[in-house]
């Protein structure tokens, strides 16, 4: 196998003192889907914040696409083709959802720059493909009708869906997932997996995702690592993690399939 | 030397006392308090009130003012305004208390007119005549007024940590600074504990405004100066740290004291150097703090969710949308044809700064950046414009005029000229501390204005004995401008084609983005935004435009004077468009225009006394963005198109929006 497409090595971070993570590896291949489970406080969070730069870590190294970004800032990153979404939803209140997808595109396509082009009234112009591409999105996760509400307006649960979208409109090569289905039904929640491996098959995407809904994440993922207090305790494909009882007695069995209403 | 370290001392302790509270309320309530140097007046001026005009004794005075009205004041803010920014947005949070410090100072001179002119001399703890005493073993003189500033100091300090340390109120205090959840789970009453910590902090500032008034004097504009220093030795304490905030403010005081031995005795440095430490101990902590820097992403986080509004129903299209603004630029066109010449002339000024409040509109409107120094930058524009213009010398240097009259640059040209100075000058200050938050950029640029204003408006070849710099109308394209209405005119053409460009930018790609930093940075740099350089290219635009009014502005009333662009006027400008809404263009017409117009109709029709009203009304309409976020004119906007949706509604052709 070529190197992963992301790659984490013996991260560590601690919060005044108090240590978060120590020494957690992940690696995630190209186009797969990997879990990454634990109860709260693992440190999954956490994970994220270092992966996708919004944290440095305090010793350890990131790996994306080949090249080494533990210093790298969040935008290098998206522009590497790393995107994320959010625990504790971080939409951008004032837009529609529809605006969502169509600035996560333009800054992709480095529209973000064209400030004479802006000025002189040319910016509301869609790109071309911009609207085929943005409706195509919005069908793919069933958002068609609340393309153009403000993200206040919209149900909590949709709004996880929107974060997920607003990922997929950067066109990344690998998504990290902070529990996307927590809120959702049970329609919604089997509309994300389908857009998941959709995008994996359609647009080769890869997907890291931390989720409590553990039957979910044994039938998605092609591999899986389980942190508690901030180490890796387990770490295979799904059947073998079924199977371990160290991941039986700090997760599985205490919580089975639980969703955590928030 | 020993006279200027006791100087420093003096100094020292007031801005301590200060700091402290402000400290205390910011810890309690995550609101930092830019009233708080007005509160200081306030108290000053009711003690000199008390003991000078109702002829109350000093003890009985202080005691009344500190221990009664003080408290009193401080539960009243807390009550109407801070209680209620605890969870509001940032730029909320920033906007009701400069509102505040605008609305402040104005109430007092409304109830005590003996304010509104120079109090000679302000009454301090000590009788008068003062009283001297010398200490030859140290080999200094020590009047009464700073014996008075010294015991107050180690008294606030030493009682401040007794009750935080030692009672059951401070094990409360303490507990809610740090955790007001925790705290309130563990059945302290933080309402109580934070309603307290106001009252304390306020009985604070009013100590250091009594303190002060008799060594700088009992005016607004010194306060400015309290207030700045307090908020450096706060961010020397992290904004959190009570004995680092001591320690800062000390040091402060102390370089200050001790500086004026070392400075020559006269010219721009001996008075410029002091109000340029706290910019240089704000500058060096911004810089050298790295907790301050890991802080960036989480300072919204802290302060409490942005409040989930309410959308607006959907704006009008097509051609509906545009009977608005062309009813406002025929309104704004035909002025000169419904208004006599002076009447023109007072609304070209409203027109002029119209075109200057666009900056707040950029930078803080759309960029969500917090500024206190566009006034300044304006100033910049103008004072470079205008000696450009008239061929006087910038610092010494004459710069060189390519063009052959002997007279100075071409008026348009210097204008250009003026506004791009600006853009550096206002680019440096916004890198310095933007990555660090909001709060740490308005306290910057506020100290930064502060030091401009003391170290450069202040030498003789700009401000000119307080006459500033004449400067001439434009003559181009055969076209002379010297005519006030021909000039009105293209002050509102210029305003109208800004207004335009504004309104692109924010529906383009570029609002977009700055849409999204403003609710999440987090989440907008994963999706690739590059926020720094986002928000220096937007703050960039501002300083520009920041520049141009202000040169605009002084080619109206054809003179370029430091005095137009104090920090004090500053904020009114920013409180007054706060007021209509910093989203909105109209809304910078509209405080523009009334900014201009209000005080001068209430100059003609009303006693002298009433001069503050209109900076009162100006202060209370930003408070009022405390309960009404986006500013009155979307109000208004907001309510006729709910209106508009609800009539719709019951008709049968609507379609509806899809139900929440
Ligand atoms: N900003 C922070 N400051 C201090 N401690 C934090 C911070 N963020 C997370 N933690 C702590 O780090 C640990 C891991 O948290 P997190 O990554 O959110 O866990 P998870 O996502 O697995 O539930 C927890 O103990 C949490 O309290
Ligand atoms: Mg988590």
């Amino acid at each position: 196998m070529s190197d992963p497409l992301l790659h984490a090595h013996e991260i560590a971070v601690s919060f005044g003192g108090v240590g978060a993570l120590a020494g957690v590896d992940l690696t995630v291949p190209a186009r797969s889907i990997v879990g990454l489970v634990g109860p709260n406080g693992a440190g999954k969070t956490t994970l994220f914040g270092v992966l996708s730069g919004l944290l440095s870590p305090r010793s350890g190294r990131v790996e994306l696409a080949g090249a080494d970004v533990t210093r790298a800032s969040p935008q290098r990153r998206a522009r590497l083709g790393l995107a994320r979404t959010f625990q504790r939803l971080e939409l951008f209140d004032e837009l529609t959802v529809r605006d969502h997808l169509v600035v996560a595109r333009r800054i992709r396509e480095r529209r973000d720059r064209s400030l004479l082009r802006d000025l002189v009234g040319l910016g509301r112009r869609p790109s071309p493909g911009e609207d085929e591409a943005v409706d195509a999105l919005l069908d793919l996760l069933d958002l068609g009708k609340f393309a153009n509400q403000p993200v206040p307006l919209v149900p909590l649960g949709t709004g996880r869906i929107v974060e997920l979208a607003r990922a997929l409109a950067t066109e990344p090569r690998v998504v990290l997932l902070d529990e996307p289905t927590s809120g959702l039904d049970v329609h919604e929640t089997e509309r994300v997996a389908t857009a998941l491996r959709a995008a994996r098959a359609d647009r080769g995407v890869a997907f890291v995702l931390v989720e409590h809904d553990v039957e979910l994440v044994l039938q998605l993922c092609d591999d899986i690592t389980v942190l508690d207090f901030g180490r890796v305790i387990a770490h295979g494909p799904p059947d073998e993690i079924r199977a371990s009882a160290d991941v039986q007695a700090a997760y599985l069995g205490t919580a089975p399939a639980q969703k955590t209403p928030r | 030397m020993q006279g200027y370290v006791l100087a420093g001392l003096v100094l020292g302790s007031i801005y301590a006392i200060s700091a402290l509270g402000l400290v205390l309320t910011y810890s309690s309530s995550r609101v930092i308090n830019f009233a708080h140097g007005a509160t200081a007046y306030t108290v000053a001026v009711f003690f000199h009130w008390l003991n000078q005009v109702q002829g109350w004794s000093i003890p009985a005075s202080a005691a009344i003012s500190l221990l009664v009205f003080s408290p009193l004041l401080g539960l009243a803010l807390w009550g109407i305004l801070f209680r209620h920014l605890t969870h509001s947005p940032p730029d909320v949070r920033f906007l009701a208390t400069v509102g505040l410090w605008v609305a402040l100072p104005a109430g007092v001179q409304l109830a005590f007119p003996f304010s509104q002119g120079q109090i000679l001399q302000p009454q301090g703890f000590a009788t008068v005549p003062v009283a001297i005493y010398h200490l030859s073993a140290l080999g200094v003189s020590v009047n009464a007024n700073q014996v008075a500033v010294l015991i107050g100091g180690a008294v606030v300090v030493v009682g401040l940590s007794a009750l935080l340390r030692a009672t059951p109120v401070g094990l409360a205090t303490r507990a809610t600074v740090d955790s007001p959840r925790t705290a309130a789970i563990s059945g302290i009453n933080t309402t109580m504990v934070t309603a307290g910590s106001w009252m304390v902090g306020t009985a604070l500032a009013g100590l250091a405004g009594i303190l002060l008034a008799p060594i700088l004097g009992l005016s607004n504009g010194e306060f400015t100066l309290l207030l700045v220093a307090s908020f450096a030795a706060a961010v020397v304490g992290r904004l959190t740290s009570l004995p680092l905030t001591f320690l800062g403010a000390m040091a402060i005081g102390l370089i200050q004291g001790i500086a004026v031995d070392f400075l020559p005795s006269h010219g721009v440095l001996s008075t410029g150097f002091r109000p340029s430490v706290p910019f240089i101990v704000m500058l060096g902590c911004l810089l050298l703090y790295p907790g301050l820097r890991r802080e960036r992403f989480e300072v919204d986080r802290r302060a409490g969710a942005r409040a989930r509004e309410v959308a607006p129903p959907p704006p009008l299209r097509g051609w509906r949308a545009a009977i608005g603004p062309l009813a406002v630029a025929v309104a704004l066109f035909s002025v000169p044809l419904w208004l006599s010449t002076f009447w023109v002339g007072v609304v070209s000024q409203g027109a002029a700064l119209a075109i200057l409040f666009l900056t707040f509109t950029i930078v803080t409107g759309e960029g969500g950046m917090l500024s206190l120094c566009q006034a300044t930058l304006a100033g910049i524009g103008a004072l470079t414009t205008a000696s450009l213009a008239t061929h006087s010398p910038l610092f010494g240097w004459l710069v060189p005029n390519p063009f052959s009259s002997a007279t100075g640059w071409p008026i348009g040209l210097a204008v250009l000229a003026g506004a791009l100075v600006a853009v550096p000058i206002g680019l440096l200050v916004a890198s310095l501390s933007l990555r660090l938050g909001d709060v740490y950029l308005a306290l910057a640029t506020l100290a930064f204005a502060l030091l401009i204003e003391q170290l450069v408006f202040a030498r003789p070849e700009f401000d000119n004995f307080g006459a500033g710099i004449s400067l001439g109308r434009p003559i181009f394209l055969g076209i002379n401008f010297n005519d006030t209405s021909t000039f009105f005119l293209l002050l509102a053409a210029i305003f109208c084609v800004l207004a335009v460009l504004t309104v692109n930018l924010r529906r383009a790609t570029t609002g977009l983005v700055l849409a999204s930093m403003r609710s999440s940075e987090q989440a907008a740099a994963t999706i690739g935004v590059r926020i720094v350089r986002s928000k220096l290219l937007t703050f960039g635009v501002s300083s520009f435009i920041a520049g141009l009014g202000g040169a605009l502005f002084a080619i109206t009333i054809g003179r370029a004077s430091p005095d137009s662009f104090e920090v004090l006027i500053g904020i009114v400008w920013l409180a007054i468009v706060a007021s209509f809404g910093t989203r909105s263009v109209l809304a910078a017409l509209i405080a523009g225009l009334l900014f201009a117009v209000v005080p001068q109709l209430f100059s003609e029709h009303l006693p002298t006394s009433w001069a503050m009203v209109p900076t009162l009304l100006f202060g209370l309409g930003a408070i009022r963005l405390a309960v009404n976020p986006r500013g009155s004119l979307f109000d208004i906007q907001h309510s006729v198109r709910v209106l508009r949706l609800r009539r719709a509604r019951r008709s049968p052709t609507f379609e509806g929006q899809a139900p929440a």
